[in-house]
C-alpha cells in the first residue's frame, strides 16, 4: 500500500516538476549539431544525442527517454556496457585532419560490436554474446548475427570500458568485440537508429538526417554508446549517447535531387583562372577552389529545421557552426546568434517552432589571400597524432604480406599506441614474419619499436586471429609495419556467391595511449585518440565454378534422359492391378460402399428374423 | 546367335571385318570420306553445293537429292554417320546384293525420305533447314532392321511391360534429337518412316527385278571383275550361313594378308567365322592375340611408320592454324560477364570540358621537351588542384648499356563512398612506345580525371598514373604496387590503394580529330587481357559511340578470310615474341586487365568522344562486382568480334610439338635395336625381327646434349649484358661462330671419340625428348611462342646422319647449310629484313625487355630452341664410327634417303 502511495506521489511530482521545465527531470536529454566546413569543399556535420536514465528506473523498467526496444535488450542479454557502430567511406586525414570525437565515435567500414557483458565463465558470457548479437541484429536491421565465433575476439589491450562501474562488477565482465567489413550500411540501419531517439526525427536536429544525404556522404559513422555514469554524489544513471558524423562533399550535396547528374556547366558558368594567357572564351583553366564555398542548410541537406525537440536541454545551443568570425553567416529570424570567445566558432539558438536556416557566404578575397587554395575561408585542420595506412604486399593466391605505414607527423613528441587486427582464419599469419622498421635507418633502431604482443593464433573454422602489438613510433618518423601470411583453400561450399571478389578484412584498430598517466593498476591506459585503417580485400584461389557446373548439368541431362526412365522401370517393384491395396479417393468410397453394404445387410437379416 | 562383347574384341577380327566390307559399303564410306576432304578446303562450298536446301531443290538441283548423304558438317559429323552407318550398310549389301542396294540407295531408299522432309520442312513447317549426311540413312537401315526384329521377337519384356520392339529406333531418335546439337529430328523422322515402310514390304515393287540384275551381272561378269562384290545369288543365303558354308567358296580376289597366322577367310560369313571361334576354344584365341601382338611390334611397317607420323603431325598442326579463320571455327565474340553491361549508360563527359581540355593542352605542350621531374612539378599542382591525392615514385632500370630512368606522377581519386579495396587505373604515358609525345592523351587523362571527380558513384578508386615513357615507367609501377620490386632500383609506392581491376591506357599523340579506335592487348610475354574488357571496349566505341575499332594494326577489315587471317598471324607473332606493346602490357602478368586505346586516321571524332568511350569503359568496370574472370584469358582475336578460343587453336601447337617426343621414342626403340646384326629373311612372308635388343652406351649422347644445353648459357648472357654499340658486332660474330662450331664439335666428335650411329640416335633423341617437352609445356603459356619455334625446328625431326656413300659427303654439306637457313640466327636476320628493323634496335629491344618487362622469349630461343639446332646440326654432320658391318645396313630400315625396307 505504502509502495503505490508512494509510486503515485513520485509520478506526481515528476509530473509536476515536468511541467515547469522539462529538461530539469533526471533523465535529460540533449542534442547538437556541430558543422564544420572542411577543406576542398567538404563539410563535417556532427549530430550527437544523448539522454539519461537512473539505475533504480531502468531496473524498474520504467523507460523515459531510454529507448525501451534497446533497454529490455540489455537487461536481458547483462550488457553492461555496449558500443556499436556502422561506418561507411574513409576519412581523409590528409586533408581533414584529426577525426572527430578523437576517433572514439567511429568504427571501421562496416558494423563493429563490442560490449562489455556480465558472466561468470566464459562460455556463459559466449551465450549472452550471441542473445545480444541476434538481439540487434533485429533491431537495427543489420546482419549482426552473422558475428559468430569466427568473427569474435576478446581483446586485451584495446578497448578500455568508458563507464564508471563499481569493483564488484568489474571483476565478471566480458569483453567480447565482434566486426562485419563486407556489410554495407545503409538507409534500413538509419531508421531503426531515429527511432530511438525521444523525437524520432520529427523535431529537432534530426529532421536534418535523411537516408539520400546520409549515404551521398563521403563519411559517414553512426555510433550508439551506452555506458554507466557514477557522478560524484550522485546516483549513478545509464548514458545512452547516439552520434552521427558525416562529411558531405558541398559541390555533390548542393546539387538539385531531381536532377543529380553532374553534367558539365554552360561555358561561361565555369570558374576560370583568367590569368592564364591562354584563356579565352572556349579555352578554361578551371578555379575550382574558388567554387563551393557558399552553402546553405536548406542546400547542403535539402531541407531546414524544423524548430527544436521539446524534450531537449534548452541551456545548450541545438547548432553550433566552427568557422572564422570574419565569415558572414545569415540566419532566419528568432534565431539568436552567440559567438564564441575563441572567434572560430558561433553558435545559434533556435526557437522551439521556428525553422531554422543558415547560410554561409563565400569568404572575402582578404581570406583567400592569406590561406592556401583549396582551404579559403575555413579552420585549418588540427594534425592528427598519427597517420596510418594498410595495404597488401605480393601477388598471386598462394601467399600475401600485410604492410602498415604508420606515421607520427609530431616533430617532438613519440606516439605509443596499440594496433589491434581481427583477421579471418583462412589468412594464416606467419607471426615471426611480424617486424616494424622505421623509415631510413638500420636494424639497430627498430628494436625497441614493439613493446608488447598479444596473439591468439586461429583455429580452422572456428575462431580468427586476433593480434594486438603495442607499440611506439618515435617522433617525425615513418614506421613500417610488416608480417606474412599464407592464404588456405577454402572448402567448394566455403565459397560466397561473389567468390571472384573476394574476402574482406576488417579494419585494423589503432589506440593510441596517454603518454602522460601513468600505468593504471589494472594494466590499462586510456586512449586519447582511436583511428581505424581501412579494410582490406584478400583475394583466394577461387576455383573455377562454372567447370564442375558444366559437368552436372551435362551428366544429369544425360542420365536423366537415357538411363532415369529405364533405371526406373527395372528398379521398380511391379504387381498385378489387383493384387495391392487400392488408393485414393475411388477406395475410400470403395471402403465406405461396402460398410454401408454390410450395415444395410445387417439390418436387413435383422429386420429378416425378426 | 553369338552377340559380339567387348571382351571378345580382337583387332584381328576387327580388321578381318574392315578387309571384308563388301563393295558399295566401301564405295559409300571412300565417298563420305571424299567429301569431306573436298569440304576442307576454302575456295568451293561444297556443302552449300550439296546440301538438301528446301528451297533450293529445283529441276536443275535434283542431284541434292543423291548427294546430300555423302556431304558432312564436319569431321566429327562424317565420322559418327560413318561408325553408325557401315554395320547396318554391310549387313544390307550382303543380304540384298551389291547391284540391289545400289539401286535402292541411289534411288528410293533416299530420294523417297528427302522428298518426305522436304515436303513438311517446305509446305507445313514452312522452313528452309538445309539437311545433310547420311544420317537419315542410318535411320532407314534401323527402322528395316526394327522391323525385322520385330516379326522375329516382337517385345521386349521389362517387368509387366510388353515394350514392342519397333519402337527402340524411336528412342534412339529422341535420344539423338535431345543430346546431339544441331541434329535434324525431321531428317531422320522421314528416313524411320520409310524404313518401317520399307521392312514391312510395301516398297518390294521398286526393287529391281531379279532377273535383269542376273542378266547385268553374266554380262558383265561383274563377279570376276569387281572385288568385294556380293552377287545376286548370294543373297539367297544371306548374311545368316543358312547353307553351308562349303558350298561356294566366295569368289572375291582379295589379295591374302600378309599373316603367319591363318585369319579364316571366309568372306561372307561373319558370324560362322565367330562362332567357329567362340567355340574353339579359348586358349586358341588368347595365343593368337598375344602372337598377333607381337607380331604387330616387329612388323617393320611400325618401325618405318614414325617419320609418317611425325610429318603428317606437323602438316595438321600447320593446316589446323589456317582453319582457323573460318567461320565454322572460330566464333562470334560475345560478353561473358553480366555486370559490365556495356554501352548501357549515358555518358556525360563534353561540353564545358572541352574548354578545360584545351587549357590543359595548352599547359602540357608548353612542358614540352622539358625533363621528366620539371614535366611533375608543374603537372603535380594541376592534379592536386582537382583534389587527387599524388605521389611520386622513381625508378632506374639498366639494360644494353643503358639506363631507364625517370619518375611517375600518380594520383589517386578516393572513391566518394567507397573503402580502399579495389581501383582501377587510368593510364597516360608521357611518350607512347614510338616516343611521340602523348599530346592529346595526357590532357584528356587530366580532363577526365576532373571530370570523375564529380561523380560520387564510383565504387573504386580511380588511379590517374602519368609516366614518362610507355614501358618501364609502367612497369616500375605495377611492380611497386604489388611490392615485386627491386627497392634498389625502383622506389616503393608512398601512396596506395586496393586491388587492381582493371586499367585501360591512352596513347592519343596524334594531332587532331581521328576516325577509328585501335585497341592494344598484348601483354608481356603473350599473356592477354580477360576478353570481356575487349568485347565491352568494342561494344562502346561501337555501339554507342559509333567509331569503329581495329585490332592489331589492321586498318582496314574487310571481314574476309585473308583479313581474319593476317589479323590473326600478327597477333600471334606479338604474342611470340612477348615484348611490350604498350603501357598496359605490365599490368597483364599481374592479373589486372588493360588495355591501351589508340586512336587513328582522319576522321571526325574528337578528344571528348574517346574520353566518352573511356568514361564508358571505366562505368562498365566500375559495376564489376568481382575480378573479371569470365570470360577467356587464352584467345587469338581475328576480327574486332570474331575469336578463337584455347580448346579449339591449341591442338595445332600440341601437335606439332607431338612430332618431337614421337620421333625422339622411335630413336630410342631404334637405338635399342640396330646393334648386334639382324638377319632379315626376304624369302617369306613373315618378317623375322631384324634387330635383336641391345645395350645402349648413355653417357656420351648424354654428355652432348648437356654440352648443347650448357653452351645455350652463352649467348642468352652475352646478349643481355652488352651494351648496345656492341650488339651488331657481336651478333655478326656469333652467327659466324654458330655456323663453325658445328663442323668443329662434328670434327671433334669423329675424330676423338668412336659415336656409333647408335649414339648419334640418342643424341638426337634426347635432344628432340627435351624441345618436345619444353614446347608442350609452353604451348599452355605462349601458344604462339611454341608454335613458331615449334615449326622452325621442325626439320630437326627428320635430319639423319648420311651413311657413307660416294655423295654422302655433297649431301651432308647441303643438308647443314639448309639447316642453318632455320637457325635461331639466321631467322632474326631474315626477320629483321623483312620487317626492315635494325639487327641493332631488335637485340636492344629484346635486352631492354629481358630487363625491364621480364620477357622470357630469349630463354626460349636460346636455351631450348638453339640447343636443339646444335644437335640437329651434328646429326646431320655426323660422320657415325662403323660399329659392325650389319649395323651400318640395318640403319637403311627407315633413314630418309634410302627407304629400302627389309622383308618386302
Amino acid at each position: 500500500m505504502r509502495q503505490l502511495f508512494s509510486l503515485i506521489f513520485l509520478s506526481l511530482l515528476s509530473l509536476s516538476v515536468s511541467s515547469v521545465h522539462p529538461s530539469s527531470s533526471s533523465s535529460d536529454y540533449h542534442e547538437q549539431l556541430v558543422l564544420r566546413p572542411l577543406p576542398l569543399s567538404a563539410l563535417l556535420a556532427s549530430f550527437n544525442f544523448r539522454s539519461n536514465t537512473t539505475f533504480s528506473e531502468f531496473e524498474a523498467r520504467n523507460f523515459r527517454l531510454f529507448p525501451r526496444s534497446l533497454a529490455q535488450i540489455l537487461q536481458h542479454a547483462g550488457t553492461r556496457e555496449l558500443h556499436l557502430r556502422f561506418s561507411l567511406g574513409r576519412w581523409d586525414a590528409e586533408s581533414w585532419g584529426a577525426r572527430p570525437w578523437d576517433g572514439a565515435r567511429e568504427g571501421g567500414t562496416g558494423v563493429e560490436l563490442w560490449a562489455w557483458l556480465e558472466a561468470d565463465t566464459d562460455e556463459e558470457a559466449d551465450h549472452k554474446w550471441l542473445i545480444l548479437t541476434n538481439a540487434l541484429s533485429g533491431l537495427f536491421c543489420a546482419s549482426l548475427n552473422f558475428i559468430d565465433a569466427t568473427r569474435t575476439t576478446r581483446p586485451v589491450m584495446s578497448f578500455q570500458p568508458e563507464g564508471d562501474h563499481p569493483n564488484s562488477t568489474v571483476t565478471n565482465m566480458h569483453l567480447l568485440y565482434g566486426v562485419l567489413p563486407h556489410e554495407v550500411v545503409c538507409t534500413e540501419n538509419l531508421t531503426p537508429f531515429l527511432k530511438l531517439l525521444p523525437c524520432k526525427g520529427k523535431a529537432g536536429i534530426a529532421t536534418l538526417l535523411d537516408g539520400h544525404k546520409l549515404f551521398d556522404a563521403s563519411w559517414q559513422s553512426m555510433a550508439i554508446d551506452i555506458r554507466p555514469i557514477c557522478p560524484s554524489g550522485g546516483e549513478c544513471v545509464l548514458q545512452i549517447e547516439q552520434t552521427i558524423d558525416m562529411v558531405l562533399d558541398i559541390e555533390r550535396s548542393k546539387r538539385p535531387r531531381d536532377n543529380p547528374i553532374p553534367r558539365p556547366p554552360p561555358g561561361h558558368e565555369l570558374p576560370c583562372d583568367t590569368s592564364k594567357p591562354y584563356h579565352s572564351h572556349d579555352t578554361c583553366f578551371p578555379a575550382d577552389y574558388k567554387a563551393n564555398q557558399d552553402w546553405s542548410l536548406s542546400q547542403v541537406f535539402g531541407k531546414t529545421i524544423k524548430g527544436t525537440c521539446p524534450l531537449m536541454d534548452p541551456t545548450n545551443p541545438p547548432v553550433c557552426l566552427q568557422i572564422p568570425d570574419s565569415r558572414t553567416v545569415y540566419i532566419s529570424d528568432g534565431v539568436v546568434e552567440k559567438k564564441n570567445p575563441d572567434r572560430n566558432s558561433r553558435c545559434f539558438d533556435i526557437p522551439p517552432t521556428a525553422d531554422f536556416e543558415m547560410v554561409v557566404t563565400p569568404p572575402s578575397d582578404d581570406d583567400a589571400a592569406q590561406t592556401s587554395p583549396g582551404a579559403v575561408g575555413v579552420l585549418q585542420p588540427e594534425t592528427p597524432l598519427l597517420y596510418a595506412e594498410r595495404s597488401f604486399t605480393g601477388h598471386g593466391q598462394e601467399r600475401g604480406g600485410v604492410q602498415t605505414i604508420l606515421r607520427n607527423p609530431s616533430p617532438d613528441r613519440e606516439v605509443e599506441f596499440v594496433y589491434m587486427e581481427t583477421l579471418p582464419w583462412f589468412m594464416r599469419i606467419y607471426l615471426h614474419t611480424m617486424e616494424a622498421r622505421i623509415a631510413g635507418h638500420n636494424a639497430a633502431h627498430n628494436a625497441s619499436l614493439i613493446q608488447q604482443v598479444s596473439y591468439r593464433p586461429a583455429l580452422d573454422r572456428a575462431r580468427g586471429t586476433q593480434l594486438e602489438v603495442r607499440m611506439r613510433v618515435p617522433a617525425a618518423s615513418t614506421v613500417f609495419l610488416t608480417y606474412d601470411f599464407e592464404k588456405s583453400i577454402l572448402r567448394y561450399t566455403e565459397y560466397p556467391p561473389d567468390a571472384n571478389r573476394g574476402f574482406d578484412v576488417a579494419a585494423a584498430v589503432i589506440t593510441i595511449l596517454n603518454s602522460n598517466a601513468d600505468k593504471d593498476a589494472a594494466g590499462g591506459r586510456s586512449a586519447v585518440y582511436t583511428l581505424r585503417t581501412t579494410s582490406l580485400l584478400c583475394s583466394l584461389p577461387t576455383p573455377d565454378f562454372s567447370m564442375p557446373y558444366n559437368v552436372i548439368i551435362f551428366t544429369s541431362t544425360a542420365i536423366a534422359l537415357a538411363f532415369g526412365g529405364m533405371f526406373n522401370i527395372i528398379v521398380r517393384r511391379f504387381v498385378a492391378a489387383d493384387e495391392g491395396p487400392e488408393v485414393g479417393l475411388g477406395a475410400l468410397t470403395g471402403r465406405l460402399k461396402g460398410r454401408l453394404n454390410g450395415l444395410l445387410e445387417r439390418l436387413r437379416r435383422r429386420t429378416g428374423n425378426k | 546367335m553369338p552377340t559380339p562383347n567387348v571382351a571378345g574384341f580382337s583387332t584381328l577380327r576387327a580388321r578381318a571385318y574392315l578387309f571384308r566390307l563388301p563393295l558399295f559399303t566401301r564405295a559409300v564410306l571412300a565417298a563420305i570420306g571424299l567429301f569431306w576432304i573436298l569440304g576442307v578446303q576454302v575456295w568451293w562450298d561444297v556443302r552449300a553445293w550439296g546440301a538438301l536446301v528446301p528451297d533450293k531443290l529445283g529441276f536443275a538441283t535434283l542431284y541434292r537429292l543423291n548427294t546430300f548423304p555423302f556431304i558432312h558438317l564436319n569431321v566429327f559429323h562424317a565420322l559418327m554417320n560413318a561408325l553408325a552407318l557401315t554395320p547396318l550398310l554391310e549387313r544390307f549389301e550382303s543380304e540384298y546384293g551389291t547391284l540391289t542396294s545400289l539401286a535402292l540407295f541411289f534411288g528410293p531408299l533416299t530420294t523417297l525420305p528427302a522428298f518426305m522432309y522436304v515436303a513438311v520442312e517446305k509446305w507445313i513447317l514452312r522452313a528452309d533447314t538445309a539437311v545433310m549426311g547420311a544420317s537419315m540413312w542410318v535411320f532407314v537401315l534401323l527402322g528395316m532392321e526394327a522391323i525385322r526384329t520385330y516379326k522375329a521377337n516382337p517385345y521386349l519384356v521389362v517387368g509387366t511391360h510388353h515394350i514392342p520392339t519397333w519402337t527402340t529406333p524411336i528412342a534412339l531418335l529422341l535420344c539423338v534429337a535431345a543430346l546431339v546439337p544441331s541434329s535434324s529430328f525431321l531428317g531422320h523422322l522421314a528416313g524411320l518412316l520409310v524404313g518401317y515402310i520399307c521392312g514391312l514390304g510395301y516398297l518390294k515393287f521398286l526393287a529391281p527385278p531379279e532377273r535383269v540384275l542376273r542378266w547385268v551381272e553374266g554380262k558383265l561378269n561383274l563377279l570376276g571383275r569387281l572385288p568385294h562384290y556380293v552377287s545376286v545369288d548370294q543373297k539367297t543365303y544371306g548374311r545368316f550361313g543358312v547353307l553351308p558354308s562349303s558350298g561356294s567358296p566366295p569368289p572375291t580376289s582379295v589379295a591374302l594378308p600378309l599373316y603367319p597366322y591363318p585369319v579364316p577367310e571366309h568372306q561372307a560369313q561373319p558370324s560362322r567365322e565367330s562362332f567357329c571361334e567362340e567355340h574353339l576354344g579359348t586358349a586358341a584365341g588368347q595365343d593368337a592375340k598375344i602372337t598377333s601382338a607381337l607380331q604387330l611390334r616387329r612388323d617393320p611397317r611400325i618401325l618405318k611408320l614414325p617419320p609418317y607420323l611425325s610429318l603428317l603431325f606437323v602438316v595438321v598442326g600447320a593446316v589446323w592454324l589456317f582453319l582457323l579463320p573460318l567461320d565454322q571455327y572460330s566464333r562470334r565474340t560475345y560478353i561473358s560477364e553480366n555486370a559490365l553491361l556495356p554501352g548501357q549508360v549515358h555518358t556525360y563527359f563534353g561540353g564545358s570540358d572541352q574548354n578545360v581540355f584545351r587549357a590543359y593542352k595548352h599547359e602540357v605542350n608548353a612542358l614540352a621537351g622539358k625533363s621528366n621531374v620539371e614535366i611533375n612539378n608543374s603537372l603535380e599542382p594541376i592534379v592536386k588542384g582537382l583534389g587527387l591525392k599524388t605521389a611520386r615514385q622513381n625508378f632506374t632500370y639498366h639494360a644494353a648499356g643503358r639506363t631507364y630512368a625517370g619518375e611517375n606522377l600518380y594520383a589517386i581519386l578516393q572513391a566518394p563512398r567507397g573503402d580502399a579495396t579495389e581501383a582501377i587505373v587510368l593510364v597516360a604515358a608521357w611518350e607512347n612506345v614510338k616516343h611521340e609525345l602523348n599530346r592529346n592523351g595526357i590532357p584528356l587523362a587530366l580532363t577526365l580525371a576532373r571530370y570523375f571527380k564529380r561523380w560520387s558513384l564510383w565504387s573504386k578508386d580511380i588511379i590517374l598514373l602519368l609516366t614518362p615513357d610507355s614501358i618501364a615507367g609502367p612497369q616500375a609501377w605495377v611492380d611497386a604496387y604489388h611490392d615485386a620490386h627491386d627497392p634498389s632500383r625502383v622506389a616503393s609506392l608512398p601512396l596506395k590503394s586496393g586491388l587492381l581491376q582493371g586499367a585501360i591506357a591512352i596513347d592519343y599523340a596524334q594531332e587532331g580529330r581521328f576516325e577509328s579506335l585501335h585497341i592494344v592487348y598484348d601483354g608481356v610475354n603473350g599473356q592477354l587481357p580477360n576478353l570481356d574488357l575487349i568485347n565491352s571496349v568494342v561494344s562502346i566505341a561501337r555501339g554507342q559511340m559509333g567509331i569503329d575499332v581495329a585490332l592489331q594494326e589492321m586498318w582496314r577489315h574487310s571481314d574476309d578470310y585473308k583479313d581474319r587471317l593476317r589479323t590473326m598471324l600478327r597477333g600471334m607473332l606479338k604474342q611470340g615474341l612477348g615484348l611490350a606493346s604498350g603501357p598496359h602490357s605490365s599490368f597483364i602478368p599481374y592479373h589486372v586487365d588493360a588495355v591501351t586505346l589508340r586512336p587513328f586516321g582522319e576522321g571526325w571524332q574528337d578528344e571528348m568522344a574517346l574520353g566518352r568511350v573511356v568514361e564508358g569503359s571505366f562505368r562498365s568496370l566500375n559495376n564489376l562486382l568481382e575480378h573479371l574472370h569470365q570470360s577467356f584469358f587464352f584467345y587469338l582475336l581475328m576480327h574486332r568480334e570474331r575469336f578463337v578460343s584455347i580448346g579449339t587453336y591449341l591442338p595445332s601447337a600440341m601437335l606439332v610439338a607431338a612430332n618431337f617426343t614421337i620421333m625422339a621414342i622411335a630413336l630410342w626403340v631404334k637405338s635399342g635395336h640396330s646393334e648386334g646384326g639382324g638377319q632379315a629373311t626376304a624369302d617369306s612372308k613373315t618378317v623375322t625381327p631384324a634387330n635383336h635388343a641391345a645395350e645402349r652406351d648413355l653417357s656420351l649422347p648424354l654428355g652432348v646434349v648437356t654440352l648443347c644445353q650448357v653452351l645455350s648459357v652463352i649467348p642468352l648472357y652475352l646478349f643481355n649484358h652488352v651494351p648496345e654499340s656492341a650488339l651488331t658486332p657481336l651478333f655478326i660474330t656469333f652467327a659466324l661462330l654458330n655456323t663453325l662450331l658445328p663442323p668443329v664439335l662434328s670434327h671433334l666428335l669423329a675424330t676423338k671419340t668412336t659415336f656409333t650411329l647408335a649414339q648419334y640416335d640418342l643424341v638426337q633423341c634426347f635432344s628432340l625428348l627435351l624441345l618436345g617437352m619444353f614446347l608442350s609445356s609452353l604451348a599452355t603459356l605462349n601458344f604462339s611462342l611454341a608454335l613458331i619455334i615449334g615449326l622452325l625446328a621442325a626439320p630437326l625431326s627428320f635430319v639423319r646422319p648420311f651413311s657413307p656413300s660416294p655423295t654422302s659427303g655433297l649431301k651432308r654439306i647441303a643438308c647443314a647449310v639448309l639447316l642453318n637457313a632455320v637457325s635461331p640466327t639466321a631467322v632474326l636476320l631474315a626477320g629483321a629484313l623483312y620487317w626492315r628493323l635494325d639487327v641493332r634496335s631488335v637485340l636492344r629491344d629484346a635486352a631492354v625487355a629481358w630487363h625491364v618487362t621480364g620477357t622470357y622469349s630469349p630463354v626460349v630461343v636460346w636455351c631450348v630452341w638453339w640447343p636443339a639446332w646444335l644437335a640437329g646440326q651434328l646429326i646431320v654432320l655426323a660422320r657415325p664410327a662403323p660399329a659392325s658391318a650389319s649395323a651400318r645396313r640395318s640403319n637403311g630400315a627407315w633413314a630418309g634417303d634410302d627407304g629400302k625396307v627389309k622383308g618386302e
